[in-house]
């Protein structure tokens, strides 16, 4: 009976251990993983515009939609350095979180349209988009993870509807204009994710000075 | 009239005046178009714009640069033109808005036109390029003895790095004074580098340069020299250490080589052997009296001039020792090509010369084929009936060989009964089953074999068994040579009948050995006497033994079968080891030149089942004498007496 008790005790003993061992990941930690990540995808976006644009009809340019057109640009975002600074901490993780959710079904119809790309690099273009997908899928659920530890303000999320139907257009050029379009609009929101986490990064490193 | 001559010369001074301007102008144009060539951004707050201007068109031109941006259609003129220097435009902050697209051109005019550049758009937060990173300081710092340099520095200062609205990577590079080639370093985010690895004593210089995270790299900041402390000293002991001792090692083994040279030289340069001539004197020649020399050299009894036996001369008279089954085996199966060859080199008499490989006409010709054969009997146990005859003859020829070879002297002088095979005839039951073709070459080689010697129902009155566990090695180790595949039906050896045909074999031997020694004192050329050569196996497991004239009469491989009787084909063994012959009166000739000389005819089995007609006496017993020969040779003629039934 005495021995029951110590082991059970023991036992005791052990598993709070283990819990107390086990400590959440610390937010600035998941900060620098976001901003990785934020990071690749930016840089993956920037590629396909590059990519894309190598082989761009001229007329293409012309007529190119202009920026405003985005489906994000309802969106209000800080437009320099000191309205940015003065944002908070959660409104500019929901910005964050909204605009990378708005991306979610326009990525889609990016990809069943890579697959029939009048582009030569369209194998190249394919598999970037596929990778896209990846990484805004796992940035998602990381940002969601910090939201969660950021306060309920940061769980608000703008709704930024995509109405630019599955497809794209209906022949060449149209496509690849609109192809080309829905791609630079991706890579400026990406940049604007990627700055937004970086600051909060920084911010929240306060004692690491070496993260920024 | 001075009135009007005024007039007159102030109406010609106006038409030049008119007229000169007009006729310059025709050099002038509108200004060439200008052309934006970048912009950039410092820190992502600020950016300017430089542009080329294009040509002047000769008059005095003006730049303007207008901007739109993204969602108004308000055009605004650049804010700045001199800040950024000559053909820029400056946009503070204020005026610098980001994540929106500027739209930008550059119109230049003179006095003519204006022309337009083409328009360019922009957003700021691409076109980042930092300013190089500031105080840079590069720093001379130990590990152990071993120095590195330690280099640090700051971003510049206009980059707000602190707040997170920039993030900039570093990259450093290092290389030596006077030298091309640069080290490339990636630093990261840190600001401190350390680098290994340095020349004692060297001058280096170092660069740093930074990028943001989406935009251009720097430049290069400008150069830290800096020179390492020599340190060669400590480089310098450890070589001269190593020195040292490789020259202590050095002396040790060379005085050591040197106490053995004379071991060491007999032992990498042997001395050549000089010839050893017994009986030779090398002082006797060095003397120089040739006679002595050779006279020393003669050796009283070389050559032999009286002829003594010619036994004793003969190579393949060897004594005959029955040994264990053991040595049997050895010897038989490295004495083979041995014996096979043997005869080639011995007398040439009719009577002899036969040696092991008997009948030459016979076995010295199949004596090459004989190790094939086997070889392919052992391997091949496929082959085709007509094959299996050819192996069968060179089989037997193998066999007698065996015989000849270690167990008997092969006595050239005297008849051989070359009824050897028997000893080694595989398993006897093959004879059971009746001579069908078989399939496979032991098949048809036991079955030969084996169905002519032994009656399968009169063995067991005949043969006593005398060690019967030496006879099975014997009889195993031929069955190994003589064919590793078995019939399924031949699995079921009858023990007796090996044991029978141990005692055979052993009983073979030992007669003919006895036989021998006497008959061996016959010379050759002994025409009376009779060779007996086994020549086939009928299906009544017996040997079938032709007497062959001592003349060379038959061809190759070519037997003639001789009239009248034939005590040729051995019976079997008695109880009291004696070897039974059968006395068969042969009603056909067969040339059996085709059974010999062919090698896969199937013919050859016919001719073995064909061959001999004559009445299956073997269940005769047929007292024979019982001759304890030293070799296994047995003289039909002298030996045994005539079965007669």
């Amino acid at each position: 009976m005495a021995q029951r008790r110590t082991n059970g005790s023991k036992l005791l003993m052990t598993v709070l251990c283990v819990v107390a061992a086990c400590r959440a990941v610390p937010v600035t930690d998941l900060l620098d993983r976001a901003s990785q990540r934020s990071d690749r995808l930016h840089s993956l976006s920037t590629m396909l515009t590059q990519e894309l644009d190598s082989h761009f009809p001229p007329i293409g340019r012309v007529i190119m939609p202009r920026p405003a057109m985005c489906h994000t640009s309802s969106l209000q975002t800080p437009n320099d350095k000191e309205q940015a600074l003065q944002v908070s901490e959660s409104d500019l993780l929901s910005l964050a979180r909204s605009l990378l959710r708005a991306w979610v079904d326009p990525l889609l119809v990016l990809s069943s349209s890579a697959n029939t790309l009048p582009h030569p690099a369209q194998n190249s273009i394919s598999n970037k988009i596929q990778e896209l997908q990846e990484h805004s899928k796992s940035l998602g659920d990381g940002l969601n993870v910090l939201s969660g530890k950021m306060g309920p303000a940061a769980q608000t999320m703008s709704l930024l509807p995509y109405r630019g139907g599955n497809d794209l257009g209906q022949d060449k050029i149209s496509k690849l204009i609109n192809f080309q379009f829905l791609l630079s609009c991706l890579r400026r929101d990406s940049h604007k994710i990627d700055s937004f986490l970086k600051v909060l990064r920084c911010r929240a490193a306060r004692m690491q000075p070496e993260m920024c | 009239m001075m009135k009007k001559f005024g007039e007159v010369i102030l109406l010609l001074l106006l038409l030049l005046l008119f007229f000169v301007p007009h006729a310059e102008g025709t050099r002038y144009s509108l200004p060439g178009k200008p052309a934006l060539t970048r912009c950039r951004s410092p820190e992502k707050e600020t950016f300017t714009c430089w542009w080329e201007p294009g040509s002047d068109g000769g008059l005095p031109t003006t730049y303007a640069l207008y901007y739109r941006k993204e969602n108004s259609e308000t055009v605004y003129e650049c804010p700045d033109y001199h800040t950024a220097g000559k053909n820029s435009c400056f946009f503070n902050k204020n005026d610098t808005s980001i994540w929106v697209n500027y739209n930008i051109t550059v119109v230049a005019s003179n006095a003519l036109g204006s022309t337009f550049s083409d328009p360019v758009d922009i957003d700021v937060v691409y076109i980042v390029k930092p300013n190089p990173p500031e105080k840079v300081a590069v720093t001379v710092m130990e590990d152990k003895g071993w120095p590195f340099l330690r280099v640090s520095w700051e971003p510049p200062h206009k980059a707000d790095t602190r707040s997170g609205w920039i993030t900039l990577i570093y990259e450093l590079r290092v290389k030596l004074d006077g030298e091309n080639e640069w080290e490339m370093h990636l630093a990261g985010q840190q600001k401190m580098f350390n680098i290994f690895s340095l020349r004692s004593g060297g001058r280096y210089l170092v660069q740093v340069r930074c990028k943001p995270d989406h935009g251009f790299w720097s430049e290069w900041s400008s150069a830290s020299h800096i020179k390492v402390p020599d340190y060669f000293h400590r480089e310098r002991s450890v070589w001269i250490l190593i020195t040292v001792f490789f020259a202590f090692i050095f002396l040790i083994v060379s005085w050591c080589i040197h106490i053995n040279s004379h071991s060491l030289k007999h032992c990498i340069l042997p001395p050549v052997p000089g010839p050893k001539i017994r009986g030779f004197d090398k002082q006797l020649l060095k003397n120089g009296k040739s006679e002595d020399i050779f006279s020393a050299l003669v050796v009283s009894d070389f050559p032999p001039t009286s002829s003594s036996n010619y036994e004793d001369l003969l190579v393949e008279y060897l004594e005959v020792y029955i040994p264990e089954e053991q040595e049997l085996i050895l010897e038989e199966s490295k004495d083979l090509h041995d014996g096979c060859l043997k005869p080639k080199g011995s007398t040439f008499d009719s009577d002899s010369g036969r040696g092991s490989c008997d009948s030459h006409t016979l076995l010295m010709d199949k004596c090459g084929e004989a190790k094939d054969d086997e070889q392919q009997t052992d391997q091949d146990g496929s082959q085709t009936g007509s094959e299996a005859q050819r192996q069968q003859a060179a089989w037997e020829q193998e066999a007698l060989t065996y015989a000849h070879e270690d167990m008997i002297s092969p006595d050239m002088s005297s008849g051989r009964v070359k009824t050897w095979p028997s000893v080694f005839s595989p398993l006897p039951q093959y004879s059971l089953s009746p001579l069908s073709q078989p399939s496979s070459l032991e098949t048809a080689k036991q079955h030969c074999l084996s169905d002519s010697l032994f009656p399968p129902a009169s063995l067991s009155s005949y043969l006593t068994q005398p060690g019967q566990s030496t006879k099975e090695a014997l009889r195993s180790s031929y069955s190994d040579f003589c064919s590793s595949n078995k019939q399924p039906h031949l699995l079921h050896p009858q023990p007796d009948a090996r044991h029978h045909l141990q005692a055979h074999s052993d009983v073979n031997i030992s007669s003919i050995g006895h036989k021998e020694a006497p008959a061996g004192l016959q010379l050759p050329t002994v025409q009376s006497t009779e060779y007996v050569e086994v020549h086939t196996v009928n299906e009544d497991d017996m040997v079938l033994l032709h007497p062959v004239p001592s003349g060379h009469s038959h061809g190759k491989g070519c037997l003639q079968m001789h009239q009248g009787e034939d005590y040729s084909k051995v019976n079997g063994v008695d109880k009291n080891n004696v070897l039974l012959l059968q006395r068969d009166v042969i009603e056909e000739q067969v040339d059996m030149c085709p059974c010999e000389n062919q090698d896969m005819n199937g013919a050859t089995e016919s001719c073995c089942t064909s061959a001999q007609k004559s009445i299956p006496c073997i269940h005769t017993t047929l007292p024979v004498q019982e001759e304890k020969a030293v070799n296994g040779y047995v003289d039909t003629a002298t030996m045994f007496p005539l079965p007669i039934h």
